[in-house]
């Protein structure tokens, strides 16, 4: 539970073109994007596809090794789809056996397929989520959740609890980590023994870390009671959202780029 | 030497766009029975250098030795190392866990392998030190205790431990002024009957003056200034560039030595300045 692990998926700040963009012009482009990917028949709508996000990435100026970072946890998952379609997709040409295993056509073909299709929704994820700053995140989805409001959808509400979520997550790390070294200071050990013994020696750093989070959230109710917070209707903003020329182009782009995959069927 | 640190330095988070170098190439030693006050303004790097000296932080370069030994060799046991050399971190009550004031000063001591009569010892020893009564507080809750308590309460669990250095960051912030006192009063007592070995990191410069023998003065992850409070103070126009101040009776004396007054200004206790300013102006020799 290092402060090191923190950075996956986490926002870099940075004033490229997507840094730019309207967090509800990405949402919604990042909606499209996943769709268009699952639309995409060949290889050459695959090639189309890279070759955008390539333009993007770049454009964008993250450094390489997040993305790699990003796609560790999903390693797996890609592995497993990859090898499973490789020995139980059948059909076409033979081009491996052994006993009663059979790599097919048909299998390298979807292998591949599925692979491609995976690690690029992860990568689209990522290109979002790492030039988007969770507070403008949590105001786009605010945004896009108004028109559900008269459903009974609380937007507003979502929006704010996620910003508290996520703002408060570094304090909780640091929290953690410091009350782990106060309890290591003393002794503790959180390193070795069995799974149940572990369990037990966490109670050290468990108890006084709900504690702690529960006496923020209490202070935190206090302060902005204090301020006169009521949510929802009639809150005005610091920050407005306003749409740019830019951010009708990107909308755009991205909706041909979905529709062209569509109608060409590539 | 008990303590000593060579070279070393410190980075938070390396090889991330968030990479903060908070110490940079320190070299200082530390002796038995010593009490060294570490000073700084906030972000120096006071809290994160001191983390070093029981293991809980490992230098990102350097070394730190504890009797000549280096830690991070792998002959050393640091569970053991951190029942020696001690660390209170700021707002120690947070830290609090057990259902019962004995369990938790109980914890440090039971992790080092004690038990029955002489874990108990140990609490009751903790405890009283700390001006708390084993009887009445043994089976109290550490959540229904005042601030104040329960800061002693987890004083108590550092010295239950019977540690041979100990090492207190910010050990009175948010206490009052009777409260703090009292404490300083007893850290004072226990280095003096105990010999305990006693780091003390805090800016608070009054309260660090009348008690150090030495002090180490850090900003921006390098130490700037060491030696005496008296020689630490004397360059009073560094201490200043820095964030800090002297403590206010050394600005008195200093100013009043500027006036031409032939004055000490190594003096750090009330009655101490006080005599001192008598037998220097007194009568004869007015303001």
């Amino acid at each position: 539970m290092s402060m090191q692990s923190i950075t996956l998926g986490h926002y870099i700040p940075g004033n490229s073109l997507l840094h730019q963009l309207d967090p509800r012009v990405k949402l919604i482009s990042l909606f499209i994007l996943i769709v268009a990917l699952f639309l995409i028949k060949t290889f050459n709508g695959f090639f189309f596809y890279i070759f955008f996000i390539g333009a993007l990435f770049i454009s964008s100026r993250l450094p390489w090794k997040y993305f790699f970072r990003g796609l560790k946890p999903v390693l797996f998952i890609v592995l497993f789809t990859l090898i499973l379609h490789f020995l139980f997709t059948k059909g076409g040409e033979v081009y491996w056996r052994l006993g009663a295993l059979t790599v097919e056509e048909m299998g390298v073909f979807m292998g591949t397929f599925m692979t491609l299709r995976l690690i690029l929704l992860v990568v689209t994820t990522l290109l979002i989520t790492l030039t988007t700053s969770p507070v403008a995140f949590a105001d786009g989805i605010e945004h896009l959740l108004r028109p559900l409001r008269p459903l009974g959808v609380p937007g507003y509400e979502i929006a704010m609890m996620m910003t508290i979520a996520l703002r408060f997550i570094p304090t909780l790390m640091e929290e953690s980590d410091k009350i782990r070294k106060a309890q290591m200071a003393r002794g503790a050990d959180f390193e070795t023994g069995n799974i149940f013994r572990r369990a037990r020696n966490m109670i050290p750093l468990l108890v006084p870390l709900f504690v702690s989070a529960f006496r923020r959230a209490d202070d935190l109710a206090v302060a902005m009671e204090a301020r006169c917070y009521r949510g929802g209707e009639q809150r005005t903003k610091m920050r407005e959202l306003k749409a740019h020329f830019l951010d009708y182009v990107g909308i755009f782009t991205v909706s041909g780029i979905c529709l062209a995959i569509f109608f060409t069927g590539i | 030497m008990l303590i000593e640190a060579r070279n070393l330095s410190y980075e938070y988070m390396p090889g991330t766009p968030f990479q903060v170098e908070a110490l940079k190439n320190i070299t200082l030693g530390i002796e038995k029975g010593s009490f060294v006050g570490i000073i700084g303004e906030t972000g120096s790097g006071k809290s994160t250098f001191v983390q070093h000296f029981n293991g809980l932080l490992k230098p990102t370069s350097g070394q730190l030795l504890v009797n000549g030994k280096d830690i991070w060799s792998h002959s050393i046991d640091l569970r053991a190392l951190r029942t020696k050399i001690a660390l209170l971190f700021q707002f120690p009550e947070h830290q609090l866990f057990e259902e019962t004031v004995f369990k938790d000063v109980a914890f440090g001591p039971r992790n080092s392998g004690l038990k029955g009569k002489e874990l108990a010892g140990r609490v009751r020893m903790g405890l009283e030190m700390m001006g708390l009564d084993y009887e009445i507080y043994r089976d109290r809750s550490p959540f229904t205790l005042s601030g104040g308590e329960k800061r002693r309460v987890a004083m108590a669990g550092i010295l239950a431990m019977s540690p041979e250095v100990i090492i207190l960051d910010e050990p009175t912030a948010g206490m009052d002024p009777l409260g703090r006192q009292n404490f300083l009063e007893q850290i004072e007592r226990l280095h003096r009957e105990e010999n305990l070995t006693v780091i003390l990191v805090t800016h608070n410069m009054e309260e660090i003056a009348c008690l150090a023998d030495k002090l180490f003065v850090f900003s921006r992850g390098k130490i700037v200034l060491q030696g005496s409070p008296g020689d630490v103070f004397a360059s009073a126009e560094q201490i200043r560039e820095i964030g800090l101040d002297v403590p206010s009776l050394t600005r008195l004396l200093q100013e009043l030595k500027k006036k031409g007054k032939n004055i000490r200004t190594d003096l750090f206790t009330a009655e101490e300045a006080a005599a001192e300013i008598l037998c220097r102006l007194g009568g004869r020799d007015r303001l």
